[in-house]
């Protein structure tokens, strides 16, 4: 319904959508609300037009409701501004001169243009499947999108969004023990421009496991120098039978700085038998394909220290006891900071 | 034994690799793979339901049939080499080679599975040789494909393993 000159918009959408397309559904239903959107170059000079007005149109400026401060020229129905950064981001409003309607709203965006993207790929699934991951080394300030495609012996291949993180995609893997490689092209577009990045790597080459889960590590009863540890394969991958996983631990007491290694195959526990008594451990694992790929990082840390025997109560003896005699030794326990007091008895004849 | 050759198979591949020089020796490079009847080598590449259906006899027979061939090229690859170091290095392996085919034909005929019969090697023009300038080319896919082969039968194996123990 209209009052006056105000008129009233209201937009439903059904399903999710980011602001932009949002705000370009409003724009095309009521446009004096929003504005349309205007993206140029940073450090470019810039014309914005007021609607579909003649040239010799008068016409005043605002943005964002108040006057232009920065430095700006008027020619007839357009705005100039020169050399444009961030700071001239905001919503213009032209209003045409002598009654003043408004009849025009652009919603000026300084950006760049996209350069090309890093990208990285990663089999923590395989034989199943990789992911790659994008980012721009560089912001552009505006909207920017990713269109990738993935390419195998001539063939391409179909690429999953990730529904989660914008700059991920999952693909995968056509067959296994491919001589061939792959290729992957990413190319970053928005309003000012586009730049492409392209990879090529082997399957072999981006198998990475995730760290090994559930890493335990226990004391074992009366061994002053021992530790059992266990773990589980990553959950992510998803056929340890077929395509076992080889495992790299390592540990060191929490006063040292030297880590000692271990590497076992096929085995998801493994018994320290070299611990210092008494002292607390800090221990990791890592995992790998046996065959083919790199290290996972390293597991969360666990600790733990090693068994200590408890230090015995000394008991005195009393009068009724037939204990005649006995001998008295020091003897050395686990802990260096005590010694604990034992008496042998012995009947003497 | 698959990794350790494996392993020769890398410094080898590297060396022949800089003899070949440019583009072959530029990290990423990968020629077209020549579809001719010239050069059939036996693709590790499959379908990784038909890699975990594979029977044991089967199994045993791709390996044993893709080493046959492989060997008959590399041994062509290192007759027709010029460098002496890498004809030594190419022979030498063919040995190691050799010996890996010999423990799957002996493994094979443990198990009571027939041999298959030797298939026509085919290397090479008509009179067996590899041909200029198709030959770098070949080169460079057979070393590919005998790296793709040893990683793939050390898994062949390992899953030949737990199904005999099973």
């Amino acid at each position: 319904p209209r009052q006056g000159s105000i008129f009233y918009c209201s937009v439903i959408s059904e399903a999710e959508q980011p602001a932009v397309i949002i705000n370009a559904l409003i724009f095309r239903l009521c446009p004096f609300l929003v504005g349309r959107i205007q993206y140029e170059r940073m450090g470019s000079d810039v014309t914005m037009q007021c609607g579909s007005l003649d040239n010799d149109a008068s016409v005043s400026w605002k943005v964002n409701g108040t006057d232009i401060k920065a430095r700006h020229r008027l020619e007839g129905p357009r705005l100039l501004l020169t050399q444009v950064d961030l700071g001239h981001n905001g919503l213009y409003s032209c209003f045409q001169n002598p009654h003043g309607e408004r009849r025009d709203t652009i919603n000026l965006r300084i950006g760049t243009a996209p350069r090309e993207p890093t990208v990285t790929c990663r089999s923590n699934t395989y034989p199943k499947g990789f992911y790659c991951s994008w980012h721009q080394q560089h912001s552009t300030y505006i909207p920017t999108e990713f269109e990738v495609d993935v390419h195998h012996n001539q063939r391409a291949l179909e690429v999953q969004r990730d529904p989660v993180h914008k700059n991920r995609c999952h693909v995968r893997f056509p067959e296994v023990f491919s001589s061939f490689p792959y290729r992957v092209n990413v190319t970053a577009i928005n309003d000012l421009g586009r730049a492409s990045a392209a990879i090529s790597f082997e399957e072999s080459n981006i198998v990475k496991p995730d760290p090994p889960e559930r890493v335990v590590a226990t004391p074992i009863p009366n061994n002053v120098r021992r530790l059992e540890v266990t773990w589980n394969s990553p959950s992510t991958w998803p056929d340890v039978d077929n395509f076992p996983l080889k495992y790299f631990l390592r540990y060191r007491p929490l006063i040292r700085d030297q880590w000692q290694h271990v590497e076992l195959s096929d085995s998801t526990s493994h018994t320290i038998t070299d611990a210092y008594a008494g002292k607390e451990y800090i221990i990791q694992v890592a995992a790998k394909d046996t065959e083919i790929g790199t290290w996972s990082d390293w597991s969360v840390a666990v600790h733990a220290t090693p068994w200590i025997e408890e230090p015995k109560q000394i008991t005195s003896t009393t009068e009724a006891d037939p204990v005649i005699g006995g001998l008295i030794s020091l003897k050395p326990v686990p802990t260096a900071q005590t010694m604990a007091l034992t008496i042998t008895t012995h009947k003497i004849k | 034994m698959t990794k350790y050759l494996e392993y020769q198979l890398k410094e080898i591949k590297d060396t022949y690799l800089s003899y070949l020089g440019p583009p072959f020796n530029e990290k990423d490079f990968s020629p077209p793979r020549p579809n001719t009847t010239a050069l059939s080598l036996p693709s590790a590449a499959t379908r990784l339901e038909l890699w975990r259906g594979l029977e044991n006899r089967a199994r045993l027979a791709q390996n044993q049939r893709a080493y046959s061939v492989l060997l008959a090229a590399v041994r062509e690859l290192a007759r027709s080499t010029l460098c002496p170091y890498l004809q030594t290095s190419l022979l030498h392996f063919c040995t190691g080679l050799d010996g890996l085919l010999g423990s799957i034909s002996g493994l094979m005929t443990t198990l009571g599975y027939a041999l298959p019969p030797p298939s026509a090697v085919s290397v090479g023009g008509s009179d067996g040789e590899l041909q200029e300038p198709r030959r770098d080319v070949e080169g460079f896919w057979i070393l590919r494909e005998l790296q793709s082969w040893l990683w793939r039968s050390a898994k062949d194996f390992n899953r030949l393993k737990k199904r005999l123990r099973g």
